[in-house]
């Protein structure tokens, strides 16, 4: 390499290393990635402990990328780069034709701890318990991964859960009513998550379950409410090429109606809530505007005029599952066991409800604390 | 921080020959050692006591020895205890051999003192330099912490001897074409780490995913020829890192690989391969050795043990230890086959089908394992099924691509091509390659932020 040569490339990259460096040392600082949908992190603080360990390093790394200039763009870069070569695989989301899947196996653990603390619920509860375990995207599609990424084989998981639970608890089984309608639009192409038509399908046999006759689909008038949503995949691998999806409200015509919804915080704080709320569709959590902004407790009363009860334990997969039990039940009150910090009986008094189910994603079954607030 | 991560990159580097150059030339190497103590500090404090310490008590021992030289006894004693003490930390830190030891001085069951393993090696042959006369202890105690400090050499050597170390320092240039060499080679390094190493790795994981009772003769190749590919890229890639930092600072340090892989004999492979730990081990124990045998068999079953320390010293395991016994013993049989008789093409192939050999050797947690895996390559299972095709198809595009990088083809190209058209084409194009190399990277490590995986702790 000539002298000039070198020269050149010298000024080149010290011009655009320090321009970056510059940029990311003194520039506008975001709080939020709407994108990734989470916080950036903070400068971080010295500490003793930080130093001596090394940590400090660590967070000033990831601070470093974080508020890196146009980091939005350096990661559609990534995406579109990985996606072209190899496998496909984007920081664990595999992408598949048209769909985005979950590949990354090491985030699953077992759901040994989830089963104890559900059966020792239902030992002092004095009404019936139904357990619903929705698998992920990747467990209905699994035969659209390379074979080597499904290691972890859902419905095994799901049965292994199930085996493990009291006998008298009711199960239901999700997973076989989701396969065999697998050609329909019932997960997100670019979430974890099922749609609302996904969780319909499931509903139907979930209020038989409970001892009420379906709704009928013909009776439900649905909203598209926006046809740019992009899931949790999406913000993980920041993939563009997979299309954004559609969101449905179902609105039952002639049914019931929702009279009250309240959410209730930790602090004892009181919000009125909707079961659809149409100003988080503008936010950064698009999938918030079912049931709203979560809160540890929701209380939902309805114009149904049976005086029945029914406690629903859940996460965000139960979000636009809920709706649909408005039409059987007068009161419905929801509890999200990872937001609560203390005791779920301070909120709520097990004994007044003749029913319980329990809907979860089986992907968050792998977090052992999850159900620790209902046994406090 | 570890040299492809982003912090490093847009942060520690160009901060640091920001300080450099602002800096006259006598305060440039007090300037380089405090660089080098934040870089250290920045792994942690307790790393930095710990490096620090160990170039304080080398730089003892160096001293004592140099002045007790005239009184045998004395000199010997702190040239054992020297010695011993810096093979003692390796084994403490790359084994559980020491682990209450290692719990007594209070480095929790994590720590792991990045370098050790170079460092152990420079320290060694420089107090074994100064016991044997061949070198003064240098009472420039700058220069001596900088030399194990030093920050471009701290993660991926190259092994120097003291006296190479000052020569590459005292005639370091300050000249801007010489930041664009360094820059260059930076680049080419990181490349090698987050482009080549980080893809291969992948491929290698997803073989290894599968249990190697019934893996095909197709996946168990592709995932050693993966997992060979993947080491080399990462050491070299990083070592070039190293020595493209270094050169930015003007510091020449030697490169540490010569296209091993594709050699077209197995001795130019174990020439290629971490070219200043071979020579280390050639001038501080195979020729000391040497010098007391003298019989033919006996020197070729030394030859052989060296290279199974060599081994041992990648992984402290039998695995290093199988590798090294295998490759010293290919070297020492095809020393005996006559040479006149292979070509080059045959020589390219069975070099290539013994390194791949030798990978399964050093890539299995245990020996067991890589006797399976070499049973699965030598063909215990099918020729090839779904999963082979899946990965040839993935990844045949990349795996060309790197084994092109890996030869030393291109290089040939270019030297080859004299004045011509494509070298004054290349050197036209080559600033905007490099830019686009860094840019591509620097997406890659977006992410996470750096690029972490680094395969073998050293």
């Amino acid at each position: 390499m000539t002298k000039l040569t070198s020269k050149i490339t010298a000024v080149l990259i010290l011009v655009f290393i320090g321009v970056c460096m510059v940029f990311g040392m003194f520039g506008n600082k975001k709080l939020r990635s709407s994108d990734e949908n989470r916080e950036l992190s903070k400068r971080p603080a010295l500490s003793r402990s930080s130093l001596i360990d090394g940590e400090f390093a660590e967070m000033l790394g990831s601070y470093t990328a974080d508020h890196f200039p146009l980091r939005t763009n350096w990661l559609k870069l990534n995406s579109k780069l990985l996606e072209e070569t190899g496998e496909g695989i984007v920081n664990g989301v595999y992408v598949a034709d048209d769909i985005l899947l979950d590949a990354d196996t090491s985030r699953r653990a077992s759901s040994g701890s989830c089963v104890a603390e559900i059966n020792r619920f239902a030992r002092d509860y004095g009404g019936a318990v139904y357990v619903v375990a929705v698998p992920t995207s990747s467990g209905v599609y699994r035969e659209r991964l390379p074979e080597h990424l499904d290691v972890y084989r859902e419905s095994q998981q799901i049965s292994d859960f199930y085996d493990r639970l009291n006998k008298d608890i009711k199960r239901i089984d999700a997973y076989n009513i989701l396969k065999m309608l697998n050609d329909n639009y019932i997960y997100y192409r670019s979430d974890t998550k099922w749609t609302s038509y996904g969780a319909y399908c499931v509903y139907r046999t979930v209020i038989q379950k409970l001892g009420f006759l379906p709704t009928t689909f013909d009776k439900y008038s649905i909203r598209h409410v926006t046809s740019d949503f992009r899931g949790n995949l999406y913000n993980r691998s920041l993939c563009t090429s997979v299309k954004p999806d559609i969101m449905d409200f179902y609105y039952c015509n002639e049914g019931a109606e929702v009279v009250s919804c309240t959410g209730i915080y930790n602090s004892g704080k009181i919000v009125d809530k909707r079961i659809y709320d149409d100003q988080q569709l503008d936010s950064d959590y698009v999938y918030s505007a079912y049931l709203g902004e979560e809160v540890p407790l929701l209380k939902i009363k309805t114009s149904v005029n049976n005086e029945r009860k029914l406690l629903v334990i859940k996460d965000s997969y139960a979000d636009c599952f809920i709706p649909f039990l408005t039409q059987h039940y007068s009161e419905i009150d929801v509890i999200t066991p990872e937001l609560l910090e203390g005791s779920a009986s301070s909120f709520v008094d097990f004994g007044d409800y003749e029913q319980t189910l329990f809907l979860f994603g089986i992907e968050n079954l792998s977090d052992s604390s999850i159900f620790a607030a209902l046994n406090r | 921080m570890i040299y492809s991560s982003l912090l490093f990159i847009y942060g520690f580097l160009p901060l640091s020959l920001l300080v450099y150059y602002l800096m006259p030339r006598k305060a440039q190497t007090p300037a380089l050692l405090a660089m080098s103590v934040i870089f250290c500090g920045l792994f942690g404090l307790r790393y930095l006591v710990f490096v620090s310490a160990y170039a304080l008590i080398n730089y003892g021992a160096a001293g004592l020895i140099s002045r007790y030289r005239g009184k045998n006894e004395m000199a010997s004693a702190v040239f054992a205890i020297g010695v011993s003490f810096d093979i003692i930390s390796v084994f403490v830190f790359r084994t559980e051999l020491f682990s209450p030891l290692r719990s007594a001085f209070g480095f929790p069951e994590r720590f792991f003192p990045i370098g050790i393993s170079f460092m152990a090696l420079s320290a060694i042959g420089t107090l074994i330099d100064i016991y044997s006369g061949k070198e003064e202890a240098d009472s420039d105690i700058v220069r001596f912490s900088l030399y194990f400090l030093f920050f471009p050499r701290l993660i991926m050597g190259p092994v120097l001897r003291y006296r190479s170390f000052v020569k590459v320092l005292e005639s370091r240039r300050s000249e801007l074409d010489e930041i664009g060499v360094g820059l260059t080679i930076f680049v080419k390094g990181l490349s090698k780490k987050v482009i080549a190493a980080d893809t291969l790795y992948i491929l290698y994981e997803a073989v290894r995913s599968t249990d190697v009772q019934d893996m095909s003769i197709l996946t168990a190749w592709l995932g050693i020829i993966a997992y060979m590919l993947c080491l080399y890229f990462t050491l070299s890639g990083l070592s070039d890192m190293g020595i493209g930092a270094g050169y930015c600072f003007g510091m020449r340090m030697p490169q540490s690989f010569n296209y091993p892989l594709f050699s077209s004999r197995i001795r130019y492979f174990g020439a290629g391969w971490h070219i200043q730990t071979v020579q280390w081990m050639r001038r501080y124990v195979t020729k000391p050795l040497y010098s007391h045998f003298n019989g033919r068999i006996v020197r070729r079953l030394l030859f052989i043990c060296v290279w199974a320390i060599f081994g041992f010293w990648y992984t402290f395991s039998l695995n290093g230890l199988m590798w090294g016994v295998f490759i010293g013993t290919a070297i020492t049989i095809e020393s005996r086959i006559n040479r006149g008789k292979i070509i080059d093409s045959t020589g390219i192939i069975y070099t290539g089908i013994v390194v791949m050999m030798s990978g399964a050797l050093l890539s299995g947690e245990d020996a067991v394992y890589s006797f399976r895996y070499l049973l699965a390559m030598a063909g215990s299972g099918s020729i090839a099924d779904k999963f082979s095709f899946y990965l040839v198809k993935s990844y045949i595009v990349i795996l060309l691509i790197c084994m092109y990088a890996s030869t030393n083809l291109f290089r040939n190209m270019m030297v080859r091509s004299g004045k011509n058209r494509i070298r004054i084409a290349f050197a036209a194009i080559s600033p905007l390659v490099v830019l686009a190399a860094l840019i591509l990277c620097t997406a890659l490590m977006m992410y996470s932020g750096d690029s972490g995986m680094i395969l073998m702790k050293l």
